[in-house]
């Protein structure tokens, strides 16, 4: 399998007053295409800033993002969030719909951010929200829709703009349990019957217990890799 | 871009209340312009029509020098040769030709300095508001007999209709006195004191016969059709008179106190709109800085999803030009409405005297297209500049910063 993401020495330090936090320190890292892996570790670990790292959320102290042989981290803002809108799709822990937007729209969006042509738009939106299950829900806004029911929206704008890869930060911690084990299964099935590559982070077991690959992260370090 | 609209009139109205509020602001500060310069526009407007309609005119035509101590010597010996070219000239409405000599006006009870005006009744009449301002008796005919006197004057000689007054003048050119009688034809009332207290009308003829210049005058006045005394037409006209010994001004230069509060009152409006816009502004720029932190979460994930930064401040701005599109609704709304309702039935402040001017007891404002037109164009520059600076602040939003701000 060929790799999207290397990371090489990556550093994301903090200055606290005198002190220097050292939330992502000298990692190291391979994802390959197609890979289901979960960044697991305690809170405060690094996981969720490791995870803005790769996706060019935040800039690192040193060292190198490379995603499909771009260095992201040399990357300017604009260029860059060209490259997020192209290749990266997220998923966030709270509910990150735009909330005047209905579903429909929200799927939408990056799309038309991206110059999709509006037949194109019309047609994945209606296939993203067949994929996530929620046919006849497109047009109800954020505040019509369950939480879980928000996450799938979420999951299908994720989709939406057909990225190299998903990163999905703690995107069950606001779900109850049934609801998120349903919306682990819709990823797990995108994972293996579309090759998309999911990232998370995460300290939910159900998402550990799915995870092909668990790469545990603790002070800021690599502490142990684990394939399943 | 339908996307953008669409984002941005659905973001205004997320909290109605506080854009209702912002929408208010900017709009009562609109309509606060309006009212404030159309009630200046009036006010200028009653105060020049004080000036040139009550007595003066637009433009007068005398002497070089009589105008600063009213020499009687210093009279227009060709005053029928201009007043042909005035009745000649298409451009000039109307003109009046007066002799004006200081003198004692004397009733059988008491004595008074005053000035004494020699006019035609017939032309006076097209000029100045004399005939108007008859509270008793009659206007001036071609009786050589006649005057007509200010209120307080008459009070002060203690006289009434029909009365003897005894004028005592100087003749031009000798100096000797000269006296002529008088019966009160005419009281009257214009409400400017310098006029109703010291002044007193007869027939031209008849002062002229008294002061000895024969057929010359000391004064026209004119009216032109063109009431813009800044039109090229009319300053053409003063400059075809202006030859020689002989001035013609128009009520710009004869007045320039008057000038001088006009200018003061177009500047204090600049003033007053100015600090009307910065509350409008600091306003706008408070309110669309709340809604920026309420959604500081959204920009994060709209700015990590690939939206850029030069897209997140258009639609900000498309936001603030949102609301300000409406707040000019709202204050033309308001502006227009006070200022038709005021247009038609006056603003009441009272009687009284500015600048040396009668003002009437209810000032009308005056609108103009400028008003609703350029006025608007401003709130909306405004607004548009005040949004600039959160618009700028939501644009340069890191987006990992603000996912973590909200969680």
């Amino acid at each position: 399998m060929s790799s999207v993401i290397t990371t090489k020495n990556l550093s994301r330090h903090f200055q606290d007053g005198e002190n220097i936090i050292k939330a992502v320190d000298d990692v190291s890292l391979n994802i390959e295409a197609g890979e289901f892996t979960a960044i697991i570790g305690p809170s405060g670990s690094g996981k969720s800033t490791l995870l803005n790292l790769i996706g060019g959320l935040d800039n690192p102290t040193s060292g190198a993002v490379e995603l499909s042989g771009t260095d992201i981290a040399k990357m300017s803002g604009s260029a860059l969030s060209d490259f997020r809108r192209d290749h990266i799709g997220f998923i966030f822990q709270s509910y990150n719909l735009i909330p005047v937007l209905s579903a429909e729209e929200n799927i939408e969006y990056i799309m038309l951010l991206q110059g999709v042509d509006t037949a194109t738009r019309k047609k994945r939106v209606r296939e993203m929200l067949h994929v996530v299950g929620l046919e006849g829900l497109g047009d109800r806004r954020p505040s019509h829709l369950s939480g879980g029911q928000q996450q799938r929206v979420a999951i299908a704008r994720a989709m939406a703009s057909h990225p190299d890869i998903i990163l999905a930060d703690e995107p069950t911690a606001n779900l109850d349990s049934k609801t998120g084990i349903a919306l682990l299964e819709v990823m797990k099935s995108l994972n293996e019957d579309r090759g998309m590559t999911f990232i998370f982070s995460t300290h939910d077991n159900k998402i550990m217990d799915r995870a092909r690959r668990l790469v545990h992260v603790l002070d800021g370090k690599v502490d142990q890799e684990e394939l399943k | 871009m339908m996307l953008t609209y669409k984002l941005a009139l659905r973001n205004i109205f997320r909290n109605t209340r506080r854009t209702i509020l912002t929408v208010m602001l900017i709009g009562f500060s609109l309509a606060a312009l309006i009212l404030t310069d159309a009630v200046t526009s009036g006010m200028i407007k009653v105060m020049v029509e004080s000036v040139t309609k009550t007595i003066s005119g637009e433009a007068q035509i005398h002497k070089k020098g009589f105008r600063e101590n009213l020499d009687i010597d210093l009279y227009l010996e060709n005053s029928s040769t201009i007043e042909g070219q005035l009745a000649a000239d298409d451009r000039v409405k109307a003109y009046s030709p007066r002799v004006i000599a200081a003198g004692m006006i004397s009733s059988s009870y008491n004595v008074s300095s005053g000035a004494v005006y020699g006019v035609d009744g017939e032309q006076e009449a097209t000029v100045s508001k004399l005939k108007e301002a008859i509270v008793e008796g009659e206007y001036l005919s071609d009786s050589p007999t006649e005057i007509l006197i200010g209120r307080p004057m008459a009070e002060l000689l203690e006289i009434g209709l029909g009365d003897r007054i005894v004028i005592t003048l100087a003749e031009a050119d000798t100096g000797e006195l000269s006296q002529a009688l008088f019966r009160v034809s005419g009281v009257f009332f214009f409400g400017m004191r310098e006029f109703d207290e010291n002044f007193v009308f007869v027939n031209i003829d008849k002062a002229r016969e008294v002061v000895n210049i024969g057929n010359a005058s000391h004064e026209i006045a004119l009216l032109f059709h063109d009431t813009d005394i800044a039109a090229s037409d009319t300053q053409a006209v003063l400059s075809e008179l202006n030859q020689g010994d002989i001035e013609a001004l128009d009520w710009r230069s004869l007045f320039p106190e008057i000038t001088s509060v006009l200018e003061m009152s177009g500047f204090s409006s600049v003033i007053i709109g100015s600090i009307l816009f910065l509350l409008a502004s600091l306003g706008v720029i408070n309110s669309m800085f709340m809604s920026i932190y309420e959604r500081i979460y959204e920009f994060g994930v709209a700015k990590a999803i690939g939206t850029k930064p030069r897209q997140l401040l258009q639609l900000i701005l498309l936001e603030g030009f949102l609301i300000a599109l409406i707040s000019c609704a709202f204050g033309i709304a308001v502006g227009g409405s006070l200022g038709l309702y005021y247009e038609i039935n006056g603003i009441p402040l009272g009687e009284f005297e500015f600048a040396g001017v009668a003002l009437s007891n209810a000032i009308p404002t005056v609108l103009s297209i400028n008003q609703f037109t350029h006025f608007p164009i401003y709130v909306i520059l405004l607004t548009l500049t005040a949004t600039l600076y959160p618009a700028r602040f939501a644009a340069k939003i890191v987006p990992s910063e603000a996912l973590q701000k909200s969680l």
